[in-house]
């Protein structure tokens, strides 16, 4: 343990301008937002998505020689956590533009829902950027706290409630845990600070049963926190209960932070026992890939179908993490951003079918899609293509990665049986797109939505084409976070 | 010292009780009082490992804030507790309980034994002019600055999410306007009328 | 003197009675938040004693965060609680069945 000095804090504050920036933003917004009446309360929703591009701007400009830490050994700034916050900053963007239209339909246009999903990504940040056992559990806290209440907001919803107290019983537990987790390995390895902790499990205690134990708490708050099976019982009901605005938002941005989550404590802190978590891992992964996309396939509801996939989905990221190589964990990342992508778009289609009283949550809604907008049709092929892993979609060089991954660790029964459960998870996804193809449309209503909306959505899909037909540079972002 | 582990057991006993108490009482305002017995025996052992500020810091605000919370929230939901009496039905779940708890005490057993890296022996002795409160102070403040300004951020949200969930203004209900109230002057409420005098009928 | 032993077993029992309160009171959500409070006093537990024990101050640093964060975590959930009354009028959470499968 250093010597605390002022002056070396203070020049870390530099690192760390993108959080005091969102914070101070949080703050002022929060305050604004008495000022504005509620027929202009768009102006809120403008105010925190330019202070979200802001802060990805200045992400960006930090400038990143080699992981640092700064704030007294608390805060870290390396090329991961460079990337994978901009990514989170333009993905909550994002997710603010498709919900405004929605939000006001449904008149719960609230300041506080920004407000709220500001601070939720002030807790991304944080955790992407933990260099200690406390702002890792800080950040999480932060970010579940504000997801409680956002799953809560509408408050004339029973479902919304009934599923925000299901999320919260189950979150806490989970949190419960990983402190557990996290007393234990302080005192098997009598420090916070990931770095140290690192230091003493190579320093071998890898094998220390105690320390075992421990990573087992951990692995299942973590499991918890991605939506892994057997710690998956939240996803399907938030996913369905909440309002479409804030399912977009957990099912999107959070994603990187449980990658984040355990990209940190896991190989940042327990790298040395990789061993004993790999194992652990596995199990998770297989479970996950089967159960989210056999349960997949007999849902109605949409909403609930993207839950199941979802976890499907997780079960790969992690298969790359289990890998143990630099290899693996650059396909983690790749799959996770790609599909925080992905999702965002296949979310906002909801919305943007979605109408005053009227809430296309159901698979048939997307009837006959084709015949009332090609474009769209076309874009939401695109979102299930990608998704179901099919060539020349973004989906399908995420999926090739981890698998040549867990190739490269020689786990070839492991690359079969996620080949199999993508086979069997392509089945839905297409579905869906024959439903929007080959069926007559139940519904003929017009599909609006602002010019804003239209536009970043359709921006979305062909990004998704794009990074499909040319994935070389997020390949080589991902190499370079993770060497 | 032999007083001090018997203290121990005396208040780990109470303790463990209490928490079973917690769990296993049907009123929720008996296992919300339970709890705050545990809080306080929770408190006096922390004392006794030299941890003061903590184990002032759970009674003033575990027990004073956050459990009149939980009272003041049971009291006013007014659940019907006819309703959630029903639940205990069938002892399997107890049985398996008990089971879990003699394998998770002795998994525990097996950590305490196995754990590296810690003297189990006696903890390293304090200097005579130790202020727990001042150590902790000087950490909170400088090291862990960064975090103590995140933690402000959670309790922030928190205020947020609590008035947006819970806040409701209701048609019909007639707040007082104090400021009015303060401003008003005498010419306002009192109106002074000249009335030529009558005569008595 | 108490061993780090004694603390550790005190800490382990206190969770698996947290553990078991959750699967005994799955009905009623308000003994639910109360068993999580009981799993973070025991998690404290830990973090008191071996930040005694390694004379370390950080063990008890966490355990004054922890303690923010639980009480910011009381006050959203005992408020998601009360809009849960309001609609349905019951914290019984078999009831919450609308939402299967």
């Amino acid at each position: 343990m250093n010597a605390f000095s002022v002056a070396a804090f203070n020049s870390g504050l530099t690192l760390a301008t993108p959080e005091i920036f969102l914070g101070l933003a949080g703050c002022g917004i929060l305050l604004l937002d008495l000022l504005i009446g509620d027929e202009r309360r768009h102006w809120t929703a403008a105010l925190s998505i330019a202070a979200l591009l802001i802060t990805a701007v200045l992400a960006a400009g930090v400038e990143v020689s080699g992981p640092v830490t700064a704030l007294g050994g608390m805060f870290l700034v390396d090329a991961m956590s460079q990337a994978l916050k901009v990514v989170a900053l333009v993905i909550v963007a994002v997710v603010f533009v498709y919900s405004i239209e929605y939000m006001r339909h449904r008149g719960i246009l609230k300041g506080e829902y920004f407000v709220l999903g500001l601070f939720a990504t002030l807790g991304i940040l944080v955790l992407i950027s933990a260099a200690s056992l406390v702002t890792v559990y800080l950040g999480l806290e932060l970010l579940s706290l504000c997801l409680y209440a956002m799953v809560a907001f509408d408050r004339d919803s029973g479902r919304a409630a009934e599923s925000a107290i299901k999320f919260f019983v189950l979150g806490s537990l989970a949190s419960g845990t990983l402190l557990y987790g996290m007393s234990i390995i302080y005192g098997v390895t009598g420090s916070l600070e990931l770095g140290t902790i690192a230091a003493a499990v190579q320093g071998g205690l890898a094998t220390n049963i105690g320390l075992l134990f421990g990573i087992a708490f951990l692995i299942v708050a973590i499991g918890f926190k991605f939506g892994a099976v057997p710690f998956h019982m939240w996803i399907p009901d938030v996913y369905e209960g909440s309002p479409t605005c804030v399912t977009l938002f957990v099912g999107s941005a959070p994603k990187i932070a449980a990658f984040a989550l355990a990209m940190r404590l896991l190989v940042d802190g327990l790298g040395g026992a990789h061993v004993d978590w790999g194992q652990m891992l596995v199990v998770l992964s297989v479970l996950s890939m089967a159960v989210g996309n056999v349960v997949a396939i007999a849902q109605t509801n949409l909403k609930r179908m993207l839950g199941y996939s979802t976890i499907s989905h997780v079960g790969y990221i992690l298969l790359g993490i289990l890998a143990g190589t630099s290899q693996g964990y650059q396909s983690a990342m790749f799959y996770t951003i790609t599909y925080v992508i992905v999702a965002a778009g296949s979310f906002g289609m909801i919305l943007l079918l979605s109408r005053h009283g009227f809430e296309a949550d159901r698979i048939e809604d997307f009837k006959g899609l084709n015949a009332r907008s090609p474009w769209f049709a076309g874009m939401m092929a695109i979102f299930m293509f990608s998704l179901a892993g099919l060539p020349p979609f973004i989906g399908f060089w995420a999926k090739l990665g981890v698998i040549q991954a867990v190739l490269g660790i020689n786990a070839v029964w492991l690359a079969v049986v996620a080949v199999l459960f993508s086979v069997v998870g392509a089945f839905y996804y297409l579905r869906v797109v024959k439903m929007m193809y080959f069926d007559e449309p139940v519904d003929a209503a017009r599909i609006d939505g602002s010019p804003l909306m239209r536009a970043v959505l359709s921006a979305n899909a062909l990004l998704v084409l794009l990074l499909g037909i040319a994935p070389g540079a997020l390949l080589v972002v991902c190499a370079h976070a993770l060497p | 010292m032999m007083f001090e582990t018997l203290l121990f057991f005396a208040f780990s006993a109470v303790l463990v009780g209490a928490a079973f108490g917690v769990i296993l009482a049907r009123n929720p305002v008996y296992s919300a009082l339970l709890l705050v017995l545990c809080f306080f025996n929770s408190a006096v052992i922390w004392l006794m490992l030299d941890a003061e500020f903590l184990g002032i810091v759970l009674v003033l605000v575990y027990v004073g804030a956050v459990m009149v919370l939980f009272l003041f929230v049971v009291m006013m939901l007014d659940v019907n507790l006819e309703e959630l009496r029903k639940g205990l039905a069938g002892y399997w779940p107890i049985a398996a309980v008990v089971a879990g708890l003699m394998v998770f005490a002795i998994l525990d057993v097996v950590v305490v034994k196995h754990l590296g890296g810690v003297s189990l022996g006696a903890a390293p002795p304090l200097p005579a002019d130790y202020s727990n409160t001042r150590v902790l102070g000087e950490a909170l403040f400088t090291r862990y600055a960064y975090p103590a300004q995140i933690a402000a951020v959670i309790l922030l949200v928190a205020s947020i999410a609590a008035i947006v969930l819970t806040l409701r203004h209701r048609p019909g209900v007639k707040p007082q306007n104090v400021g009015e109230q303060v401003r008003v002057s005498a010419k306002d409420r009192v109106r002074l009328v000249k009335m030529a005098p009558e005569k008595r009928p | 003197m108490i061993t780090l032993t004694e603390v550790l077993t005190l800490s382990g029992l206190l969770f698996s009675i947290a553990v078991a309160g959750v699967f005994l009171n799955r009905k009623n959500v308000i003994l639910l938040l109360m068993c999580i409070e009981l799993m973070l006093l025991a998690v404290n537990f830990n973090f008191v004693a071996f930040s005694r024990f390694l004379g370390d101050i950080n063990g008890q640093i966490f355990v004054f965060f922890i303690l923010t964060v639980a009480a910011a975590e009381a006050a959203i959930g005992l408020a998601i609680l009360v809009v849960l009354f309001r609609e349905r009028r019951s914290i019984d959470v078999e009831d919450l069945d609308s939402l299967q499968g």
